[in-house]
């Protein structure tokens, strides 16, 4: 019987049909600091489970095989996480850097709350792609939900597709690509130029992305008005 | 805790294993069940309290979120002569579903008017006669998916509970919209 072993592939295989989540876990925790260990790994059967590749703090590869849950590569430091499937809510929640793509479709909340790093997803992103997000790049090859970018701070959001209700309701600072239709913008984010920066931004994070096929032309641009900074007293009687 | 020709509702307090065991589940036959875990939030954990609620002959509803003006609307449904038999909000939604379905409405008609007179968050699952219907809130805040094959069609609140499926790994699987009525009628009985 011929067995696939990281001696002769260089990669680190674990089956969740038969090692805890847990385990498996540990053992990628423990690549942090620049410990020794695989730096390619493979995970198979996950089967939906919750926080797999959560809290990885090391510059490895990790594959997986199959749709994931609740949570997958949360908090991810260095690392690339792959996913040939599709992720349940908060994918990619509080990423700080490295990548985490999803060559399926993710569910609500993806890319939660994320300080850095890049967040690709395939297929579509659910409701509240990208909320409060503070410095995450996410690209978007299908279209998002309502609410999506709520409150982003920094950033930049890019969505192949369309976009659901309320865009970037009260929105900081971010950068909203879209090349579909949006179904409404949230309070204080409008539509602006896409000027020849915005081109170029936008250019490179498709060519990161790997959707270096679409093209940055057909994209509009939307941001903040920056209306809701500052207490307004003209607004006192809304309060 | 059911009425009707063809739907059995078992309720109990403890855990799934112990349920499945008591019940004799593996022995039972059908074209399709509905399986709930409650996590309380609105009124005690009984198993009055449990869902599924009968919502009248060969209807059950079971309630992913929490309704915030389940009081009122309790009332309101009492003067129209609908019984409840907890403080549970989940009852009072099951309740309206009955008391619109008695004064005429379709079972889709009764789940949209939950969008207009339902506070509060839900995704919905409706067991039928001969299918099911799925309804989520407007701002869709509790999970859900949906997977369909030639053989068969899931819903869950979470992927993991349909992966056990057979031939879940090639099912066509999407989230339902909010506000949408999704509903299969095509059960054999």
């Amino acid at each position: 019987m011929a067995v696939e072993t990281s001696e002769m592939t260089g990669v680190e295989i674990v089956d969740l049909a038969s090692t805890p989540l847990r385990e498996l876990n540990r053992r990628l925790h423990g690549l942090a600091d620049g410990a020794p260990g695989p730096r390619r790994w493979r995970v198979l059967n996950p089967n939906g489970a919750h926080a797999v590749g959560c809290g990885l703090d090391a510059d490895i590869d990790v594959e997986i095989e199959g749709h994931v849950g609740y949570y997958c590569a949360g908090m991810n430091k260095l690392a690339t996480v792959r996913v040939h499937g599709n992720a349940g809510p908060g994918l990619a929640e509080n990423l700080m850097s490295g990548t985490v793509i999803v060559e399926g479709s993710a569910s609500q909340s993806a890319g939660a709350t994320g300080r850095g790093g890049l967040l690709v997803v395939y297929g579509d992103a659910s409701a509240r792609c990208g909320i409060s997000m503070k410095g995450i790049d996410i690209v978007v090859r299908g279209s998002v939900g309502h609410l999506s970018a709520f409150m982003a701070q920094t950033g930049c959001l890019v969505v192949g597709g369309d976009v659901g209700e309320a865009l970037g309701d009260s929105i900081y600072e971010a950068c909203l690509y879209v090349r579909g239709e949006v179904a409404g913008l949230g309070a204080d984010c409008v539509e602006k130029g896409l000027e020849d920066e915005h081109v170029a931004e936008l250019a490179r994070l498709l060519e990161r992305a790997g959707f270096d096929d679409l093209d940055p032309r057909d994209f509009r641009r939307y941001g903040s008005a920056r209306q809701l900074y500052n207490f307004k007293i003209d607004n006192a009687g809304a309060y | 805790m059911s009425a009707g020709r063809v739907i059995e509702i078992y309720k109990e307090v403890g855990r799934p294993p112990q349920f499945v065991e008591q019940f004799r589940l593996e022995d039972f036959e059908g074209s399709h069940g509905l399986g709930h875990t409650r996590m309380a939030t609105e009124s005690k954990v009984t198993t009055e309290g449990s869902h599924p609620f009968s919502t009248g002959l060969d209807l059950c509803l079971v309630h992913n979120g929490s309704l915030s003006n389940h009081n009122r609307l309790r009332e309101r449904l009492r003067r129209e002569g609908i019984d409840f038999q907890t403080e549970n909000d989940t009852e009072v939604a099951a309740g309206y579903l009955a008391w619109r379905m008695r004064e005429g409405a379709s079972l889709e008609e009764a789940l949209e008017g939950c969008l207009e007179d339902l506070d509060g968050f839900y995704t919905f699952l409706v067991g039928t006669a001969d299918g099911f219907a799925v309804l989520r809130d407007p701002i869709a805040c509790k999970p859900a998916v949906l997977a369909e094959t030639d053989d068969w069609v899931a819903m869950s609140s979470e992927w993991r509970a349909i992966a056990v499926l057979p031939g879940a790994a090639d099912a066509r699987m999407w989230e339902p919209e909010p506000t949408v009525v999704y509903a299969w009628e095509k059960a054999l009985v």
